[in-house]
């Protein structure tokens, strides 16, 4: 599962950065922007209240904002893990940070830190870092009716190729933005990221659900250490927590066999 | 395990494909059509049509323009649909003012090449046709 991940993940880069480039050529006409969910996030409102859209989101941000919260409560915040390029450039980021900052520490618990992640307490609340970055980035959308945050953007600024509203500063908060994901994990995803948080809530009820055979589970705790968004995988029966992309790192580093799998979970009546 | 891409895959083509379902104008405005006859509508994919500002300077462009109706932008389609009185004006007098040149009030100069039409009515104009070199004032 690995492979396919990666190939997604790789594929999605290429065609993000592909599509940026050609319209900084005058090669396309739509820029990388027309197919961000965040951008119908961005204008939902204004679409709801005045049956119009922000700047230059449309209809096609707005289809892909509906459809990812469809995915989201089937399965999770699987886009963050399979689509977001953002996530992906994060997350390989990671795996070098994890070489070159492996100082294998360890928390009260025993559970293993990875590279320079937070201790857990700090963890939950750096997560709640998104709420105020979410509630300006749809405030000043929607009062100005312009896509303000462009700038700060890193999906934008990363593969706009220098696009509309991008300074100087917007690379440089990028850079500052990718070297933290090379020293924390995800960092920019885990405690900055508006449009993660904005999933959560579906997330949390998300029906698609990896669950841990605790007569299997060798408590080994190679879950643990795989996972991208430090969740505690080896202490739970069903991994509950809205933060879990599905990106089944904990599965595929799981020595024992079949003991996490998924499930889909029934609704209740 | 393969349900999760699949999905990813299912979920994904439900939003790209739903999104041509729907159109919501970034920008409408009603010029002052003329009367008489029927009125004839007709789309012009716009490079340089990209968010609400550039429709409101599209529409601008078209201000001056005779007989032309309801006009609606479509920012993330970069298209204009325009209704107007085909015995007033026709296609090639609205690309024309599409590509025209723009006087900047703030600093007093002259934009040429703003927009470009490529397409009108779902039909590809041939590059090099633009109203420049189409011999038009």
């Amino acid at each position: 599962m690995r492979r396919t991940r990666f190939l997604f993940q790789a594929a999605l880069v290429a065609a993000a950065a592909g599509a940026g480039l050609a319209y900084s050529r005058g090669w396309l006409l739509g820029s990388v922007e027309k197919y961000c969910p965040f951008g119908g996030l961005e204008t939902a409102y204004a679409f709801v209240t005045n049956q119009r859209f922000t700047c230059a989101a449309g209809e096609l941000n707005l289809a892909l904002f509906v459809a990812l919260l469809g995915l989201t409560f089937v399965a999770r915040k699987a886009f963050c893990a399979w689509v977001c390029p953002v996530g992906t450039v994060s997350e390989w980021l990671g795996l070098l940070g994890e070489r070159l900052f492996r100082a294998g520490r360890k928390e009260a618990s025993g559970a293993p830190l990875r590279a320079l992640e937070p201790p857990r307490s700090a963890d939950r609340v750096l997560r709640w870092l998104r709420l105020p970055v979410l509630a300006i980035v749809l405030y000043f959308t929607y009062k100005t009716g312009e896509l303000v945050f462009r700038g700060y953007d890193p999906y934008y600024v990363l593969f706009s190729f220098h696009g509309h509203d991008v300074r100087g500063w917007s690379y440089l908060l990028v850079a500052v933005l990718l070297a933290a994901a090379v020293a924390v994990p995800m960092a920019w995803c885990r405690y900055l990221c508006p449009l993660g948080l904005a999933l959560w809530p579906f997330s949390a009820v998300g029906r698609l659900r990896l669950r841990r055979d605790a007569e299997t589970c060798t408590s080994c705790r190679a879950c643990d250490r795989a996972c991208p968004h430090a969740i505690l995988v080896s202490t739970a029966g069903e991994v509950r927590s809205g933060e879990c992309t599905l990106c089944l790192a904990c599965a595929d580093a799981c020595p024992a066999g079949e003991t996490l799998t998924l499930r889909l979970k029934a609704l209740k009546p | 395990m393969a349900a999760v891409p699949a999905l990813v895959v299912l979920f994904a083509l439900a939003g790209l494909g739903s999104a041509r379902f729907f159109a919501v104008p970034t920008l409408t405005r009603d010029f002052a059509a003329g009367g008489g006859s029927a009125l004839r509508t007709s789309s012009f994919r716009v490079d340089g049509l990209k968010c609400r500002d550039t429709a409101e300077k599209a529409f601008e462009h078209l201000d001056g323009l005779q007989g032309l109706g309801r006009a609606e932008a479509f920012a993330s389609r970069n298209e204009i649909r325009l209704t107007y009185d085909p015995s007033v004006t026709g296609p090639q007098a609205i690309r024309e003012a599409l590509e025209g040149p723009e006087f900047d009030a703030a600093t007093g100069e002259i934009w040429f090449g703003r927009f470009r039409v490529i397409e009108i009515d779902g039909k590809p104009l041939p590059v090099g046709t633009g109203s420049a070199s189409s011999g038009a004032p």
